[in-house]
């Protein structure tokens, strides 16, 4: 085994461990920013196997859009919210844990089962390292066109989406009638209209008891 | 690095411009002559560079912490350290020594783990950027493909550890520095990504090597920063406010948050965070120096002026020469816009967050795009000058 | 030097990126710098905040192609032409609602009305047009494309017209609403195109995405954040398994993303893999119809919904997702069809059951058009089992009648909580006196969607089970007739509301029936779809041959769909000739 063929070896096994430790971690933890912070790893870990396999154009953009956008986004709205709040117990908590991880063992076992038996075309096509870059940009003014020019439509929507579901200054009234609005549905659970104004309706009798 | 340089025989062209100092070739064929195989010398020519790169670095950040401390006390009139060494210039080692010896405090209701490990992530992808900063047609650590994107993603992680640090301090100010902190990262990225790719997009290739090439031939003629004006400024703003130097240095605004992320912060893990801080100055000052300004290249091109002299630039002396002159211009253009940074810190107020990120989103992204279409409009117009 | 991809199997579409290949070659000086940079892009792109970029991108779409020596006639990019047009109305949409909110309500509802028009004024001339792949393979417009295309963007159409008001009314802002409603269209009618798992993918997520947002769209009502935070999670996970379904597949062709290719590996690999690859594709087609056990989303989503957006994502988005499965399933799992075709029997066997058996208890109206639309997608999936011509067209055209009978509903519905505020069944009691024309409108496309006999939807129906009956698919027409009957009882007993009870008798709400007026802004377009739609209702059903004809012409006029009824007649040949007696003309005896 040669030198090179061995710290490939190593830094595979150690890159996996972390990947994997790394998952279970951001799955299992019961803090919610460990698990933020253990995902940047798993991120981290994810880019380094792509330099393993030479591609580092794609491992670059890994750390850039994952861990530097991404998670720290995530990071952000947990920070943001970290209320901490006392949750109403969920009945038969251990009896649900049991079942998903019995779910997943089996969803795991299945893809086990695949991997083993298919035959894999390996080795695949072999790597070319640096030209990735130039492929990867041959491939997206080709035939990968189309969705390259597509998904510039769901960034902009998404974007302006994201803008029209989060600023804060909303209409105040109607601007055909002028009646007051207030951005909800139209299909309101309302009290009857012909009700006896006198008599309190059945919520405004809650609220006032 | 030149005694290796002076042992060495002449190194092996490659198909680049001008072949330079090759080190590494030079140092693996004398290990090889000591009968090691190619590739045990190979694995112990790699840390080398990795090493002389850390050290260049931390004397970096000492020559920097002086500098700051001269030219503020300049700035102010005053004489600032004066008697450790000649001139003070042992003041920041004393500094650095004092930061060693303190007691390492981690609050009592602080997450210790993150406590530790915030100021870590933040040194550590800056130092790991000084992989691609080119002092010399070979004289780099890892020429990769993706050179100077590698650099914007490993940027892109620091606000993790900002925010790790000001989260787990559990210190209000402290959570305030590092979600400023991460804001202004995460927004001033992006018109520095943008510049960069009008960079890119001129000189064809992401390599930073490539970049500094593609700018030799004319000398100060061809440097890029009269090709990309707008993207200089815009790139020397962003990465102004990437290092968090004044007037940008909000996440740490003493009259707002105390020290913002670094409030309960003692001793060598402080020190981490003063030590990335201004190895990140450095390193985007070298980083505008590869850019805009030329690399390694003097002002007057080396051929030309070693064929005015009637020396072969292939000469082994030459070669010796212009790679000492390469990583002196590199390190001198580096050094003058750490000058220009110190000297905007002490001549202008900070500006507010919202000022800040205005900044970012309303003026220097638009400006940024524009800058891109026009930099490949005028590439497709004139392909000979703005790189073909 | 030899840039481009060797390993790729060569399908029909590969060669001619081969040929591009060559041209890109001879052209690399000059182009080779932008390559780099223009891998950097998508990178960039993909960072949340960078859209902003890409806008600049949008207008450029075909300038890059160019640099890379592929001229658009290459690309064949009119077969997008459709597209195109929305993707204008959209971006001016955008820009006229900078102008400011008034502006905006005047000028976006014509802008629509124009893109859509043209998109539609340009599907119709691609129709039987000569076939070729465009875009290098990643898109295809053959006539199932064209019509599905046609629902689709007759389906926004409809639900513009019938929107403003609803969103006026709520104080919404009507620029973005138009374009993000006209960004999920895009998505959907990229889909019914999309030959390719990329396209597939991006163009699924365009859809999804704008339907998230579209659903969230009333953000000061709790119900709505609900409903969009609902389906955003459960379509995320949808798209998760999508993906591993797709790199499943792609790693299957040993890489390439065509469906040709796809289809070709798979016709030689009878592994677990291929079975695994299926059920996770088949899974995100199934959220997306809403087939039974993958429904959940349904009820909640469209009850927390505005109304306008609840009738496009019953036609638009559901029309997109059977396009979908007729690309992904008949196109790629040919030859796994037994297999598919038996998920396919139990999903619309549940769908049909749970869909009609739960909507007969609920008490408002969209909740119970959310579980009906369960059950139509169930007798939809009969014409997806059957897998022979008539079964498809029976698909087409009762996608066709259902864009036409449920948008029409949906017309009366959101204009009766225009005047009342609510959409409780029970309010509906003796509306008849108050508005025949929503009682008329309404109690027509119900009936129609109950499939009760001049209406439009009973030929769609009948044809559907006709074309089930022919194909031996005994079980699910059987099932489709009982849940058919069922549906009629809830269909019927709304209408018995509305038009049986005294007044007296009349809800609260109807007794406090605003007068009718129709001179806001809004209303007008409203009551001309309304109309509209309840006009082909009724008199399509008579007048329903060009339908037929339509119907058949995008069955016969697919070339992937004819080669599958070819290769499984083929198929059930062979296995009459294995056979020496065939079992059928013993029992009939």
């Amino acid at each position: 085994m040669t030198i090179a063929s061995l710290t490939q070896l190593i830094c595979f096994a150690a890159l996996s461990i972390t990947l994997v430790v790394g998952s279970l971690g951001v799955v299992l933890l019961p803090n919610i920013v460990y698990s933020a912070f253990l995902l940047c790893g798993v991120f981290l870990s994810v880019a380094g196997l792509y330099l393993l396999l030479n591609a580092s154009f794609v491992a670059a953009a890994q750390v850039l859009v994952y861990v530097g956008a991404v998670n720290v986004l995530i990071l952000f709205a947990i920070m943001l919210v970290n209320k901490k709040e006392d949750l109403a117990e969920i009945p038969r908590l251990a009896l649900r844990r049991l079942l998903s991880g019995g779910v997943c063992l089996g969803l795991f076992l299945l893809l086990l089962r695949v991997d083993l038996t298919t035959p894999w075309a390996v080795p695949g096509p072999v790597g070319i390292g640096e030209g990735a870059t130039i492929r990867i940009g041959e491939h997206l003014f080709s035939d990968y066109l189309l969705p390259f020019e597509l998904a510039s439509v769901l960034l902009l929507m998404s974007m302006i989406g994201a803008i029209v579901l989060a600023r804060r200054d909303v209409f105040g009234s109607d601007l055909i009638t002028g009646e007051d609005v207030d951005q909800g549905l139209i299909e309101k659970v309302r009290p009857p209209l012909l009700l006896d104004p006198t008599t309190p309706s059945p919520s405004a009798l809650q609220e006032t008891i | 690095m030149t005694t290796a340089a002076t042992l060495s025989p002449p190194p092996v062209l490659e198909a680049a411009v001008t072949p330079g100092l090759d080190l590494q070739s030079g140092f693996t064929t004398i290990l090889e002559g000591f009968g090691l195989s190619p590739a045990a010398a190979h694995l112990i020519w790699l840390p080398l560079p990795m090493l002389l790169v850390l050290v260049a670095a931390v004397v970096g950040v000492l020559v920097n912490v002086w500098l700051e401390r001269k030219i503020s006390a300049a700035v102010q009139q005053r004489i600032g350290p004066e008697y450790a060494g000649a001139l003070g210039v042992l003041q920041p080692l004393a500094d650095g020594l004092k930061l060693l010896f303190k007691e390492d405090v981690i609050p009592k209701r602080a997450d210790g783990l993150l406590f530790t490990l915030g100021p870590v992530l933040v040194l550590i992808p800056v130092i790991l950027s000084w992989l691609v900063v080119p002092f010399g047609q070979n004289l780099v650590i890892s020429d990769v493909g993706v050179g100077i994107f590698l650099w914007i993603a490993l940027s892109s992680i620091q606000p993790i550890g900002l925010l790790m640090s000001g989260y787990s301090s559990n210190n209000k100010y402290s959570l305030l520095g590092g979600l400023r902190a991460a804001a202004q990262s995460i927004s001033y990225e992006i018109p520095l990504a943008l510049a960069v790719l009008a960079v890119v997009m001129m000189s064809n290739s992401l390599s930073t090597v490539d970049i500094v090439n593609q700018q030799s031939g004319a000398g100060i003629l061809s440097w890029n920063i009269w090709r990309q004006p707008v993207g200089f400024v815009i790139f020397w703003i962003c990465a102004l406010a990437e290092c968090e130097r004044l007037p940008f240095d909000l996440p740490e605004a003493e009259e707002e948050l105390v020290a913002g992320y670094q409030t309960e912060y003692a001793g060598m893990k402080f020190a981490l965070f003063y030590l990335g801080s201004y190895i990140n100055l450095v390193l985007s000052a070298l980083l505008v120096a590869v850019l805009y300004l030329g690399g390694w290249g003097f002002p007057v091109p080396v051929e030309w002026l070693a064929g005015t002299l009637g020396q072969s630039v292939e000469a082994p002396l030459v070669q010796v020469i212009t790679g000492s002159v390469g990583i002196v211009m590199t390190v001198l253009k580096a050094y003058l816009l750490v000058f220009t940074a110190i000297l905007l810190r002490w001549t202008l107020p900070r500006v507010r967050i919202d000022q800040l990120l205005d900044l970012g989103w309303k003026f220097l992204l638009p400006i940024a795009l524009v800058n891109l279409l026009a930099t490949a409009g005028l590439k497709l117009a004139f392909p000979g000058f703005f790189g073909g | 030097m030899n840039r481009f991809p060797l390993y790729r199997i060569g399908g029909p579409s590969r060669l001619r990126t081969r040929a591009a290949a060559a041209t890109v070659r001879s052209t690399r000086r000059s182009f080779e710098a932008d390559m780099d940079l223009f891998g950097v892009l998508p990178a960039l792109t993909e960072l949340p905040h960078l859209a902003a970029a890409s806008l600049a991108s949008v207008p450029l779409a075909t300038a890059p192609a160019i640099g890379l020596g592929i001229t658009a006639a290459q690309l064949n990019s009119g077969a997008i032409a459709p597209e195109a047009a929305i993707l204008i109305a959209l971006l001016v949409c955008l820009l006229v609602d900078l102008a400011g909110e008034e502006a905006a309500v005047r000028w976006v509802p014509p802008i629509c009305y124009a893109g859509l028009g043209t998109a539609l004024v340009l599907l119709a001339r691609q129709w039987n047009a000569p076939l070729e792949p465009s875009f290098l393979g990643s898109f295809l417009a053959d006539d199932l494309a064209v019509a599905f295309r046609a629902v689709v963007a007759a389906s926004t159409l409809l639900s513009l017209m019938i929107s403003w008001r609803y969103v006026e009314r709520s104080g919404s802002p009507v620029g973005e609403y138009a374009a993000i409603l006209l960004a999920a269209t895009l998505g959907a009618m990229f889909l019914c195109g999309s030959t390719d798992l990329v396209s597939i993918f991006v163009s699924l997520e365009t859809l999804s995405v704008s339907s998230y947002l579209l659903s969230g769209y009333m953000k000061r009502d709790a119900r709505s954040g609900e409903a969009a935070l609902k389906y955003l999670l459960v379509g995320s996970a949808a798209a998760a398994v999508f993906l591993y379904g797709a790199s499943l597949l792609y790693g299957l062709t040993g890489g390439s993303t065509g469906l040709d290719a796809v289809g070709v590996a798979l016709q030689t690999s009878a592994t677990p893999v291929t079975a695994l690859a299926l059920v996770f594709v088949l899974a995100t087609v199934a959220f997306k119809i809403a087939a039974v056990p993958f429904h959940q989303w349904t009820p909640d989503v469209y009850e927390g919904s505005p109304t306008p957006v609840v009738a496009f994502l019953s036609v638009g988005s559901k029309a997109a997702g059977f396009a979908l499965a007729l690309r992904l399933l008949v196109g790629c799992f040919d030859s796994f069809d037994t297999q598919w075709k038996l998920l396919f029997t139990v999903l619309a066997v549940l769908s049909m059951t749970l869909g009609n058996v739960v909507a007969l208890a609920q008490t408002t109206m969209k909740r119970m058009l959310a579980y009906s639309s369960i059950g139509q997608a169930g007798f939809v999936m009969i014409g997806l089992v059957c897998g022979t011509e008539d079964g498809y067209a029976a698909m087409v055209l009762y996608m066709a009648a259902y864009l036409f009978m449920n948008l029409g509903a949906f017309a009366c519905i959101i204009l009766f909580s225009l005047r009342t505020g609510s959409d409780r069944i029970s309010d509906y009691a003796g509306l008849y006196q108050k508005d025949p024309l929503i009682t008329l409108g309404l109690s027509l496309c119900l009936l129609s969607l109950g499939g009760i006999p001049p209406m439009l939807g009973f030929f769609g129906k009948i044809y559907l089970f006709f074309a089930g009956w022919a194909d031996h698919q005994y079980l699910l027409v059987v099932v489709g007739l009982i849940t058919s009957v069922v549906s009629i009882y809830y269909y019927i007993s709304v209408i018995k509301m509305m038009v049986v009870k005294e007044p007296q008798e009349a809800s609260d709400v109807v007794k406090a029936y605003p007068p009718i007026t129709w001179n806001l802004a809004g209303m007008g377009t409203l009551r001309t779809a309304l109309v509209a739609c309840v006009l082909v209702t009724a008199v399509g059903g008579v007048l329903s041959n060009p339908l037929f004809t339509w119907a058949n012409g995008a069955v016969t006029g697919t070339p992937m769909l004819q080669q599958s009824i070819a290769s499984s007649a083929a198929r059930e040949a062979t296995a009459i000739a294995a056979a020496p007696v065939p079992p059928t003309p013993a029992i009939l005896g």
